[in-house]
């Protein structure tokens, strides 16, 4: 007797975004991705469509970052100094995307300028053809100095810019419309100031599929429960039709579980713990397999070695299908 | 293209304009002054006029029923002309009348059934007593106790050994011709119950003369104190001034803290009874000729307030009021006078603390919901108090269920920098001009502004919103080309009126602090009666009808407050405002002994459901704080407005 496994239809979808225009469309990528597009809940390929692969990006840095474990500092050694080479190196290693912090100050310690950031962001353009995602320092005063001046000289290349909050999301919106970028929106883990912070920039003439959602999160051991949830109620309302939630979703599990004490201390911890750096790694890959399962479509990752073993599960769940078919 | 005359009555004067002129045009081009506060737009309805004779276009109605438009009411600056037209243009104060009549505040009537010699606890009875002599040796208390009993039917009475110790001169002043005065208990059927004497007079104190009772309402911010005449059942004098312990502490929680260190509680008792006390004094005042020691006749005060300023009130602890399980000392405290209270007024007189139900539903909100009415209402109703704590109460004449939510004081005027409490020289209302986002308000007795009120933080709010000056999230827009708009102390503001204008000699202005107050405030009334009614299953559509009390200001604008997301987007004849309900209440229970019965009635009948044990109100909350709502769909009115 054949079974029947029960299905849920939803009458929502989240929307498609994509990243990175090509020399077609105006940019300078070798590739682009696409994101989202999802009629069902993750990776429930019996109940809808998942036409698009969730991707994963590697964080880069315009300079050595300051407060990184020695183990990110080490693996990636030769190219820290240099973010176009750092660039290169992620892209050989695989990622689908790079990932580009700016630093509050430059390598001499001084205030980032608009002109460094862009000077950084052009090499980076230059140096690799993915898709880049940039982020500017945190601070929303200096993030608009930052990405207004990235913005206007990267017109076209389809970046996503971030960090764009509630308190300062009026700028970034701004400069992606005038200048066809992608932004990151970025709420405090709960699903209604979430989409609070999509209808604000709704609000302002953006076209939602020119945005990302990142709901934050925490990592594994860190609140990653918490982050599940909303990332998973936050899919949910987009599948009930709630057009305000439908927008992919970006999360950061590479910066989140690197700052745990399990990734960054390897002395004077309980030898039970193991090897420092294997357990580094398998942080940040379960951290980022888990907010698979609750709906990224972009995970943000820092080891190539976690970039591996994330990729390589996102490959088995999205051939999942023919293990239902049985 | 063809000229039309257009007539004014006002000053008789006519002008010649094209066709399709508005008529705010046309009366500007007649050197004729009509109000529009909302610059023209169409939104506030102040520049009514009424067409009498000739051809018009209304492109809108908005704020005109269907009545004023059949009676020839057009928006002048909506209104354009298509024939020769007269119009008469109303005194600009009249069309305000107008337009806030369906705002209702209803004033204080006295009831029409109130009849004093059989509703009213206290008696005044008139007695001739015998007079002693050799052969009668009764003594005067003796005496006094058979002429109640012979005389007026009253047995058993109390007697204080206040009153024993006067009682010889007494009889002796007045010839053993005396007035008593007496109270016979809450309960209906006198009879039954023991009688109190609290006073005696020497002669017969002709009906007529007043008996003084005052109703009080502590709120957590704000004490009001009504004194009315109980005989006649008017209120003759009423009084409202911040409550004393607002410098200990803004809300209950702060308050039961500091009550609960160093001899706290009993700072905090004399506090509110010093308001209370220059309250009683100042309406004493008020009644007016028989001023000098009119409290010291009050025979009796009927108090309403939360749980915690009752407890406050009466010294008792209130700290397990706010550690879980959440319980009070006592929910209906019995009869006290006025001498164990501390309150200035007949040291005799009866002191009736009204019963609440619960820690946080307290005599404030049956009190209110007696005053609402809505306890004897076929409708299914929302009844809120929007004080400090929001309570909230819905159902019927068959079930009533009861919730509370930490609001904050912001409504009242507190905790917002040019807050203050609605009485004269508070910005009421405003409305901002679309184009040039200059404001124009409406101050209450219409002095220079001191402050803003919180109807007037309402309206400021939803036009903030509406102009675009402040986003859904509440953020200020600092692009927008205004000197209004500025970064101050705390950040970004809005000058609502310059130093000049004001009473203060400083700028009036809303900060960015202020605003996140006013959305948590709204978020958190809003969040309460929604969980509340989801709670038993009932949804905002099946609301029929939704009372609203609380001393925010007399002309709360229905439309202002659902663009801010306050109160659900229903027909606007579903929403009444009250006023303060609980001094209504406790007016009521002061003069009629049936209604004390029914507030009694209602507090066993309400069901109190704790919402700090409900994880959907932190959601319902969080979804709440954002302009109108985070849910656009809960809001269409407000959508449509964007829309269109």
């Amino acid at each position: 007797m054949p079974i029947e496994i029960p299905k849920d239809k939803w009458p929502g979808s989240v929307r498609q975004v994509v990243l990175g225009a090509t020399a077609a469309e105006g940019g300078t990528r070798t590739s682009k991705v696409v994101v989202g597009g999802e009629t069902c809940m993750p990776f429930m390929h019996f109940e809808g469509a998942i036409p698009n692969r969730p991707v994963v990006a590697l964080e880069i840095r315009d300079r050595r970052p300051d407060d990184w474990s020695p183990l990110l500092v080490k693996t990636w050694e030769n190219v820290i100094d240099d973010p176009a080479a750092w660039a290169k190196a992620a892209e050989e290693v695989g990622a689908d995307a790079i990932q580009l912090t700016l630093s509050l100050t430059d390598s001499a310690g001084q205030p980032m300028s608009p002109e460094t950031a862009v000077a950084t962001v052009k090499a980076v353009l230059q140096a690799s053809g993915l898709p880049l995602i940039v982020f500017g320092p945190g601070q929303s005063e200096v993030d608009n100095l930052l990405l207004v001046a990235v913005a206007e000289a990267t017109k076209g290349e389809r970046l996503a810019l971030g960090i764009c909050e509630d308190k300062n999301y009026r700028t970034i919106v701004a400069t992606a419309m005038a200048n066809d970028h992608v932004i990151t929106a970025r709420s405090p883990m709960d699903v209604n100031l979430a989409k609070q912070l999509n209808i604000l920039i709704s609000d302002m003439g953006l076209p939602l599929d020119r945005v990302i959602m990142d709901p934050t999160t925490g990592a594994l051991g860190y609140g990653i429960e918490y982050g599940y949830s909303v990332m998973e109620r936050l899919r949910l309302a987009a599948l009930q039709g709630d057009a305000m939630t439908q927008l992919p979703m970006l999360v950061t599990p590479g910066y989140e579980a690197w700052k745990t004490k399990e990734s960054k201390v390897g002395e004077g911890v309980p030898e039970s713990w193991g090897d420092w750096l294997q357990r580094a790694i398998n942080w940040e890959t379960m951290t980022a397999i888990a907010l698979l399962e609750a709906g990224a479509n972009i995970l943000v990752l820092r080891h190539p070695e976690s970039l591996k073993q994330v990729e390589a599960a996102i490959q088995d769940l999205m051939t999942a299908p023919d293990m239902v078919s049985v | 293209m063809k000229e039309f005359t257009v007539r004014f009555d006002l000053g008789d004067k006519a002008v010649q304009v094209p066709s399709g002129t508005l008529l705010s045009e046309a009366a500007q081009l007649a050197g004729i002054d009509v109000n529009q506060p909302c610059g023209g737009q169409g939104r506030c309805g102040r520049c009514a006029v009424q067409i009498l004779d000739g051809t018009v276009r209304r492109r809108s109605t908005l704020r005109l029923t269907t009545e004023d438009v059949a009676l020839g009411y057009a928006l002048a600056c909506q209104t354009v002309v298509e024939g020769d037209v007269d119009v008469h243009v109303p005194a600009q104060e009249k069309i305000e009348r107008r337009l806030t009549t369906d705002l209702t505040v209803a004033e204080v009537r006295v009831p029409s059934d109130y009849l004093f010699s059989a509703d009213q606890s206290i008696r005044r009875v008139k007695l001739n007593l015998s007079e002693p002599n050799m052969d009668d040796q009764t003594d005067d208390l003796s005496r006094l106790l058979t002429a109640l009993r012979q005389q007026v039917g009253l047995a058993p009475v109390t007697v204080s050994l206040a009153t024993l110790r006067k009682l010889g001169g007494i009889l002796r002043e007045g010839q053993w011709e005396v007035t008593a005065l007496l109270d016979t208990g809450t309960e209906v059927g006198e009879d039954l119950q023991p009688a109190r004497l609290i006073d005696l007079l020497p002669g017969l104190v002709a009906d007529i003369e007043p008996i003084w009772g005052a109703a009080i309402d502590i709120g957590t911010t704000t004490v009001t104190v009504w004194l009315v005449d109980l005989v006649s059942g008017q209120v003759r004098a009423q009084a409202s001034e911040y409550n004393g312990q607002i410098s200990r502490g803004e809300d209950v929680i702060s308050r039961i803290v500091y009550a609960g260190k160093n001899s706290g509680d009993e700072e905090l008792r004399q506090l509110v009874l010093a308001t209370i006390n220059s309250l009683i004094e100042r309406v004493s005042q008020r009644a007016g000729e028989q001023a000098q020691d009119l409290s010291g006749r009050t025979v009796k005060a009927v108090v309403a307030g939360n749980s915690t300023m009752i407890h406050l009130l009466l010294g008792i602890p209130a700290a397990s009021i706010r550690l879980s399980p959440f319980i009070t000392a006592v929910n209906q405290p019995p009869l006290l006078t006025a001498q164990e209270v501390g309150i200035d007024i007949h040291p005799e007189a009866t002191v009736d603390c009204l019963p609440g139900i619960a820690s946080y539903v307290g005599a404030d909100i049956t009190a209110g919901v007696h005053a609402s009415g809505m306890d004897l209402s076929e409708k299914i109703t929302l009844f809120m108090d929007v004080g400090t704590n929001g309570e909230i109460v819905l159902g019927s004449e068959e079930w009533l269920v009861a919730c509370a939510c930490s609001a904050g004081p912001a409504f009242e005027g507190a905790g917002v920098a040019n807050g203050m409490r609605a009485t004269r020289g508070a910005i009421e209302e405003v409305w901002i001009n679309n184009n040039d986002l200059e404001p124009n308000y409406r101050v209450i007795g219409g002095a220079k502004p001191a402050g803003i009120c919180g109807s007037g933080l309402i309206s400021l709010l939803a036009e903030m919103f509406i102009t675009g000056i402040i986003d859904k999230a509440g953020n200020f827009n600092l692009h927008l080309e205004t000197p209004r708009i500025r970064e101050g102390a705390q950040g970004p503001e809005y000058v609502l009126a310059w130093k000049d204008e004001t009473q203060t000699g400083k700028d009036i202005a809303i900060t960015r602090v202020d605003v996140d107050n006013l959305l948590r405030t709204k978020g958190a009334i809003y969040a309460g009666y929604n969980v509340l009614a989801e709670s038993v299953g009932v949804s905002m559509e099946m609301i029929e009808q939704m009372l609203i009390g609380g001393s925010f200001g007399k002309y709360i604008n229905i439309e202002k407050a659902i663009q801010i997301g306050l109160l659900p987007d229903l027909p606007w004849d579903h929403f009444q405002f009250l006023g303060n309900t609980s001094v209504r209440g406790a007016y009521y229970a002061l003069l009629d002994r049936k209604s004390r019965e029914r507030i009694t009635e209602i507090a066993s009948k309400m069901t109190y459901i704790e919402l700090s044990a409900d994880n959907r109100f932190y959601d319902a909350f969080m979804s709440a704080l954002f302009l109108p709502h985070t849910d656009l769909s809960k809001f269409p009115s407000v959508n449509g407005m964007f829309a269109g």
